[in-house]
């Protein structure tokens, strides 16, 4: 187990250079000035190609690579070009938002999925399977921003029970932290419904047509307690790496629901530094999400040796 | 001869039973591939007929912005005087094409990929090395960079919708391939001497098939939402071009006062998801044997 | 004394009554002293010198201050300096500054820092260099006092100094005016009303600003940039909100009490909420411009150029791009209706817009080829991105190819700065505007020049335009300035700089709370402004 630990470990480390080559080469290969975009409207040309040398984006770009991964090594993730901040200050700074709403919509849309993949299961072949699974599609057939608009319309505005937008640290209080939290993990949850409970439906499927379940409807073993021991616990395996999938997906899901909701995450972040092409934000933040996509991976991998005692690495 | 004559009526009902309803059976077993096939049927049908059927989707009048549906226009207009009937029908075209080409290249690319990955186990480790590299990437963000550092267009959207999905097809088809691989008849084959290719083609990919078609489904109805969501941020299909996705992102300003500009492509977005869903989950029901026996 | 209850009761109700009063003085200035506000923007930098974007113009705003300002008639007035004099020559300025001006760290305002500040806003800003031209040095004479030593008589000093364009001229310690130009200052010390809250600061998404209880303010009633800047709040946060809805919904819901930019085609919605204010404060609004590349064709051409003016249909472009008649209107002036540059010279090409025939036959004799006119389109900018849709619809009509090439603005930023031709990445066409203040000023405004490769994007070229431009900064008297903008406006309509599709004023909205808000041309002022709890 710990050489396979290890060895994963390991593999992060070209998993990782593969990133930093992709997200480097397509942003400083193709088009795009930060120093265009910096120095506003009222400029010329030639300033903004004075602008440009100063920034060093004139220097070849080997050589802005390099120092890049010369940084990197240092643990330096480079300083923003626009507001001269390090990356790594940024990121931490926006970093709570993002995990909060990430975690919360995690547990709204585990909660719905499991419970509705279960039912359609349950009831498989039958018009509750097919409704149950149409209302899970519903909720992600509709654009996050819409369905976003349109929970801050019925529950903010007329309503008046949640805040229409913005982020509540948690430092300042729990109880405003999840009034915030909210409209923003429904709306976004409802997306992902749809995909965990498919995969809950089916691997409940898979798994109740098993010999070892019939075993155990002809020992008489009550409806519910066979479900939840026998059934769920193997169809475990999949549904944990659907959540896997989940997080990964979260990242660049809530770049929407931080927009719509103003959350200062780094979601948007990454966005603005994308459209203003601040290139050490950007890579600095893929970086980032890749480690820590690999590290989920991981994570569920081994989560999996628990979950069914018959993998072993 | 008491038997043979009992038998008569039996044989005659049996001969006499309708041929139709071998269709009718069909639609009976498995109405989720039904009513999805048809719906996506009939939406094809009609983006192929955009022409004769809708009006010009890129002319405005703006003097007649943001009208309500009437009879000169259907559905209404936008916020630039565009004929949202016309437009959402276009809008069906080119939505369509984003959510099949968008497949059709990240299968294309996933089975090439999960073949050869699969097969062959020196590649397997830098390949899947490489395919986890490009799946952590954000997939929203990896859209927003390749449409603003190269320029706005549907090839471009369509390209960075698909990356992120070829490295699911390439586990998917390798996944597929290292359990057929185990199977005797392929070591047999190997075995005979038969081509690398002959038994990739013909033993291995036709196992792949079913999962792929499921997939696929999903993938498209991913494709297209994902496109709404890139025209919310800024980095769709160019504005004049209509897509579902890119008209909701545009109006979505005007929900509260003019909200037809939204409802309309909304309702067919909707649509089209739930129908390419319908079809997807119906066909997983029907070609995955252990769910297909309890049903 | 005996200690009766009464006595006890009158203590105790003297006590009180002071706890209240010291409870009610600390209530007034803690919720209802922060005014939460949603900018048009980020201020993506801090240096409002090194950069011309006007969210950094806004920043400097509140933490710097500047030598003259202009004043609600747009009159350059004193502002940091207590008195000036200029020789009979023209020639030499003496200018001096006022007491109590002190930077942020404490320490005093020096002539130094002024005149280190000065050259290095030269460096950045056009109108400057305009005037640096014909000067021939800048000296601190004393602690408080400097001059301008000129080559020629330059009648713009002052409106120079205190004009509201991009970037002003904002005044800094020496020791951060001696950071090169084409770098960004590192800190944010200023000697303006306000300081920056750096601690709270999250780059993209919030920016806080605190009272500064040390800024003496001029004894003078409030009037623009120069007056008394008196400060009423404790402290001004400002939120960066990526989608106008959410601010909306948020103005209504009182979570914020500013809102600069509410959607023109929402605002009937906020007109009925008896909670909330609508303003034009921007009374000069924003004129937009349709940039043409005189470089490549076909708009090397003036012909073509021509055709393209006889094109523009204002009507077409303002419905399309602002929607709401209330807030837009026709205005074929290259320098902004309702300012004092504002005339009517050579827009004959109004009478018939959209005049295809005419076009048609203006494209023909320019020899048209058939090829295809680029327009660079920024998806991210609605008004822009719909005027990019108006123009290709118009030539369209007209029988010319057009390539709309969609992109974010940072694409068209990029683009618009390329020389080549359109088949190595170059562009034909794209649109902007600028601040109708900004717009009637042809020195100040980039825009106006016509030195050919020197000049603002489109690089139009005409020595008799120069010619007027410079005569228009020497001229002595307004209205011999406004005569010259007459004929400036002919000219370039005759050879076309760039067309103008119409001329809009962006109301802000605010919550009745707020009162007393200044209306400075490109500036949002929060001294003067107040909060009732």
């Amino acid at each position: 187990m710990t050489g396979y630990l290890v060895r994963r470990l390991l593999a992060t480390i070209p998993v990782m250079m593969v990133v930093a080559v992709v997200v480097f080469s397509l942003i400083h290969l193709a088009p795009g000035d930060p120093a265009a975009i910096i120095a506003g409207d009222n400029v010329t040309a030639k300033q903004i190609a004075e602008i440009r040398e100063r920034l060093g984006l004139e220097e070849p770009l080997w050589k802005q690579f390099a120092l890049w991964v010369g940084n990197l090594a240092k643990g330096d993730l480079g300083t923003s070009i626009f507001s001269r901040k390090p990356v790594t200050e940024l990121i931490v700074q926006r970093a709570e938002p993002t995990i909060a709403l990430t975690a919360t919509t995690l547990v709204v849309a585990i909660t719905l999925a499991i419970t509705a993949g279960v039912l359609a299961a349950w009831k498989a072949g039958t018009w509750i399977d097919r409704g149950v699974m149409i209302f899970a599609v519903m909720g992600y057939s509709v654009p996050v921003f819409v369905v976003g608009y349109g929970l801050v319309y019925v529950f903010s505005m007329q309503l008046k029970w949640l805040p229409v937008q913005g982020y509540a640290p948690i430092a300042d209080g729990l109880v405003p932290f999840i009034r915030h939290l909210i409209l923003p993990s429904v709306a976004l949850g409802l997306a992902y419904v749809a995909l965990i409970a498919r995969i809950t439906r089916t691997s409940m499927l898979e798994v109740l047509s098993e010999d070892y379940i019939r075993t155990a409807d002809a020992k008489g073993v009550a409806t519910r307690p066979k479900l939840m021991r026998h059934a769920l616990k193997n169809a475990a395996v999949p549904i944990a790496t659907v959540i896997g999938i989940g997080v990964a997906l979260l990242i660049g899901g809530v770049v929407i629901t931080e927009t719509v909701f103003n959350i200062p995450g780094i979601g948007r972040l990454t966005v603005d530094a994308i459209l203003k092409r601040d290139y050490p934000i950007i890579q600095g933040i893929i970086l980032i999400f890749s480690a820590w996509y690999v590290l989920i991976n991981l994570a569920v991998d081994v989560l999996y040796t628990f979950l069914d005692p018959r993998i072993r690495y | 001869m008491a038997t043979a004559r009992s038998l008569e009526p039996v044989a005659a009902a049996v001969v006499a039973r309708p041929k139709r309803s071998a269709l009718a059976e069909f639609v009976r077993r498995n109405p989720t591939i039904a009513v999805g096939g048809l719906i996506l049927a009939f939406m094809a049908a009609v983006a192929l007929l955009a022409p004769w059927v809708a009006g010009d989707p890129i002319r405005f009048q703006p003097i007649d912005r943001l009208q309500p549906p009437s009879a000169a226009f259907w559905f209404g207009t936008d916020n630039l005087g565009r004929d949202v009937y016309a437009r959402t029908v276009y809008g069906a075209r080119i939505s369509l094409i984003v959510g099949l080409m968008v497949a059709a290249v990240a299968i294309l690319f996933g089975v090439l990929v999960g073949l050869a990955s699969g097969f062959y186990r020196r590649l397997d480790g830098i390949v899947m090395r490489v395919m986890d590299g490009l799946m952590a990437i954000p997939p929203i963000l990896l859209a927003i960079a390749l449409v603003a550092l190269t320029k706005a267009s549907v090839e471009i959207v369509i390209v960075a919708i698909a990356i992120p999905e070829i490295p699911r097809v390439v586990r998917l088809v390798r996944s597929v391939v290292l359990t057929v691989r185990e199977q005797p008849y392929v070591d047999a084959a190997i075995a005979s001497g038969t081509r690398t290719a002959k038994i990739l083609f013909r033993h291995i990919l036709p196992n792949t098939i079913a999962p792929l078609i499921v997939q696929a489904t999903y993938v498209i109805a991913s494709a297209v939402i994902t496109e709404a969501a890139l025209s919310f941020l800024g980095a769709g299909v160019p504005p004049e071009i209509p897509t579902w996705g890119n008209m909701i992102a545009e109006a979505r300003l005007f929900l509260q006062i003019a909200p037809w500009p939204i409802f309309f492509p909304g309702l067919c977005l909707a649509i089209l998801v739930l129908a390419v869903n319908l079809l997807g989950d119906g066909l997983r029901d029907r070609l995955d044997p252990r769910i297909a026996r309890r049903m | 004394m005996k200690t009766t209850r009464r006595r006890v009761l009158q203590g105790a109700a003297a006590a009180a009554s002071l706890a209240t009063f010291g409870i009610r003085s600390r209530a007034s200035f803690g919720q209802s002293g922060v005014v939460r506000f949603v900018p048009h923007g980020d201020v993506r930098s801090l240096d409002p010198i090194w950069t011309t974007a006007n969210m950094s113009a806004y920043h400097g705003a509140m933490v710097y201050d500047t030598l003259f300002g202009i004043d609600a008639d747009l009159q350059p007035k004193p502002q940091m300096v207590e008195s000036w004099e200029i020789s009979d020559d023209q020639l030499n300025y003496k200018f001096a500054l006022r007491d109590g001006l002190k930077w942020h760290d404490g320490t005093v305002v020096s002539a130094e820092d002024c005149v280190a500040s000065l050259y290095r806003w030269s460096a950045r800003d056009g109108g400057g260099q305009h005037m640096m031209k014909r000067v021939r040095e800048i000296v601190a004479t004393g602690d408080k006092t400097f001059e301008f030593h000129l080559e020629e008589p330059y009648g713009l000093v002052l409106d120079v100094l205190a004009k509201t364009s991009t970037p002003l001229c904002y005044m800094m310690r020496a020791a951060d005016a001696a950071t090169d130009p084409n770098d960004q200052v590192t800190t944010n010390i200023g000697s303006g009303p306000f300081r920056f809250v750096e601690d709270e600061w999250v780059p993209g998404s919030k920016l806080v600003y605190e009272r500064n209880p040390d800024y003496v303010p001029r004894n003078e009633p409030a009037s623009g940039m120069a007056g008394g800047k008196v400060v009423h709040i404790e402290r001004a946060e400002w939120n960066i909100m990526g989608d106008p809805q959410t601010a909306m919904a948020a103005l209504q819901a009182g979570e914020i009490d500013f809102f600069e930019v509410p959607p023109l085609d929402l605002i009937d919605i906020l007109k009925a909420d008896p909670a909330i204010r609508i303003e034009v404060l921007n009374k000069l609004g924003n004129v937009g411009q349709i940039r043409l590349n005189h470089l490549h064709p076909p708009f090397d051409k003036v012909e073509a150029r021509q055709g393209m003016l006889a094109l523009v249909n204002q009507e077409d472009y303002m419905r399309a791009c602002i929607g709401n008649p209330d807030y837009y209107q026709i205005c074929g002036s290259q320098f902004a209706c309702g300012s004092l540059m504002e005339n009517d010279a050579g827009l004959e090409w109004m009478e018939n817009a959209p005049d295809v025939e005419k076009a048609k036959e203006l494209f023909a004799a320019a020899g048209y080829d058939g090829r295809a006119v680029v327009i660079l389109q920024p998806t991210d900018i609605p008004i822009l991105s719909n005027a990019a849709l108006v123009t290709a619809q118009l030539l369209r009509s007209a029988g010319i190819e057009v390539e709309v090439a969609a992109s974010d603005w940072g694409g068209v930023v990029t683009r618009r700065a390329v020389k080549a031709p359109v088949e190595e990445g170059g562009w034909n066409i794209f649109h902007t505007w600028a601040g109708g203040n900004a717009q009637s000023n042809p020195i100040a405004l980039s825009a106006h020049a016509a030195t050919g490769e020197n000049a603002w994007f489109g690089w139009p070229e005409d020595a008799r335009h120069e010619e007027l431009r410079d005569a228009w900064a020497a001229a002595p008297t307004l209205e011999e300035r406004q005569e010259i903008a007459r004929q400036l406006q002919e000219n370039s309509y005759r050879i076309v700089t760039q067309c103008i599709f119409g001329q809009w004023v962006g109301p802000v909205a605010y919550r009745d709370s707020l009162s007393d808000i200044l209306a400075i041309p490109e500036i949002i002022p929060f001294w003067n402004m107040k909060k009732s709890a």
